[in-house]
């Protein structure tokens, strides 16, 4: 188990040496032993082409490389801290979210329209998301910041889950997602409910939702 | 059906029947669902006049479906609240979901409410059913007797229900206006027999400064 959580808000991470752990620039809080820190130039993994990728699509954040050997501590503003343990699926999370993430994950961005064509992209727009997302993919722990705490929801076949946009943080499965527009002459009109935008996941896997409408 | 997910999401289960519940507050729902927004706090037309008159402004939304929904706001901790005919005190700000079969109204508070910072009007909610309220960090229930009574901190107040009186208390002195105040110049005195909610947070209010 690389990641632990300390409370709600922090987790512990052993590093070992041969194993690396990507993270958030700046997130480490204290470490002990043998571990160092390097910037990562290319925002994560796949060489050149992928840095300028993420360069693109708005979606580089700034990552640092932790190597050696001991025990790190991470935490970020104060936000909860979840850790997801990824079994060969894929996860689809914004990449602000992402505290730290093991290095047998492989980090790649989606294009959102390739989700839900056209609504995908005006679902990344009206979301401000943006148009693309951060995916990682195989087997490896992941730990995801988010405002007040996570709940998972399973989302089966049967079962599609609707999500307020806002309170979304991550989902992994194969799990579509399509963006519902629920406007009506109230929303025109200036007296709507709040509720205008959804997220409609359908398919089978799990979303993590927050208990709070506020972006990180 | 309400019941607490953790401490800061409410899950509410419904086969038909509607709740309200503050303006945007879905985070998630599953099944069928559909979100209407309520004019004057979803007490009509009267309620629009009074609420925009007395500044106990709520936007509330009624839901009604099949299926779960989940609501939260800003990762605020959520009390539930069981009425059975009495009637809960509670500023509007910190209702979150109510049954639909709850009546809501507004009543004068008095000098309470301006020390508060929040008005002199405060959010009523009466009938039989379950509520849920916000607190900054989670709340305690305190009870109050005829025997004994309970002083509260205005910032730190949060509802209160069943058959209490309150009163205004001022323990300003000469060291008040000199700026040697302990920042606590105002306080309510609750009497009666009910319960009241306090929350571990203050408000920023006039007494809290003097």
């Amino acid at each position: 188990m690389t990641f632990r959580e300390i409370n709600s808000k922090m987790v512990e991470a052993t590093v070992l040496p041969g194993q690396r752990l990507f993270s958030q620039r700046g997130a480490m809080l204290a470490y002990k032993g043998d571990v160092s820190f390097t910037p990562n130039l290319q925002g994560g993994q796949g060489g050149v082409m992928s840095m300028l990728g993420r360069r693109v699509t708005g979606e580089a954040t700034p990552l640092m490389t932790v190597e050696g050997s001991g025990t790190v501590f991470f935490g970020h503003g104060g936000h909860h801290v979840h850790v997801i343990h990824l079994t060969g699926d894929t996860l689809y999370v914004e990449a602000d979210r992402l505290l730290a993430f093991e290095g047998t994950l492989r980090q790649g961005t989606m294009f959102m329209g390739s989700q839900g064509g056209v609504m995908g992209l005006v679902r990344g727009q009206a979301t401000g998301q943006g148009l693309f997302t951060t995916t990682l993919q195989g087997r490896g722990a992941v730990a995801v910041m988010a405002h007040g705490g996570v709940f998972e929801l399973p989302v089966g076949p049967d079962r599609p889950v609707h999500v307020d946009p806002q309170a979304y943080v991550a989902h992994h499965g194969d799990v579509r997602n399509r963006l519902s527009a629920a406007l009506g002459w109230r929303e025109m009109v200036g007296r709507g409910s709040g509720e205008a935008f959804q997220l409609e996941l359908s398919g089978s896997g799990t979303v993590y939702v927050q208990a709070s409408e506020e972006k990180l | 059906m309400f019941r607490l997910q953790g401490s800061k999401v409410l899950a509410v289960e419904m086969t038909g029947d509607a709740v309200k519940a503050k303006n945007g507050s879905m985070v998630a729902y599953d099944g069928q669902m559909s979100f209407k927004k309520l004019t004057g706090g979803g007490d009509g037309l009267r309620g629009m006049v009074t609420r925009r008159l007395t500044g106990e402004q709520m936007a509330v939304m009624e839901v009604k479906g099949n299926g779960t929904c989940w609501f939260a706001d800003r990762a605020t901790e959520i009390n539930l609240v069981r009425l059975q005919g009495e009637k809960l005190y509670v500023e509007s700000g910190n209702l979150l979901v109510t049954d639909a079969a709850l009546r809501t109204g507004t009543t004068f508070t008095g000098l309470r409410g301006a020390s508060q910072g929040n008005g002199l009007f405060t959010t009523t909610v009466e009938g039989h059913g379950q509520a849920a309220i916000m607190s900054d960090g989670p709340a305690v229930a305190l009870r109050v007797s005829p025997r004994h009574p309970l002083t509260v901190d205005p910032g730190a107040y949060v509802a209160h229900q069943g058959n209490v009186r309150q009163s205004f208390q001022s323990g300003v002195t000469f060291r008040t206006f000199l700026g040697e105040g302990g920042g606590e110049a105002f306080q309510i005195r609750f009497e009666g027999d009910g319960l009241v909610y306090v929350q571990p947070s203050e408000r920023n209010t006039i007494a809290g400064d003097l």
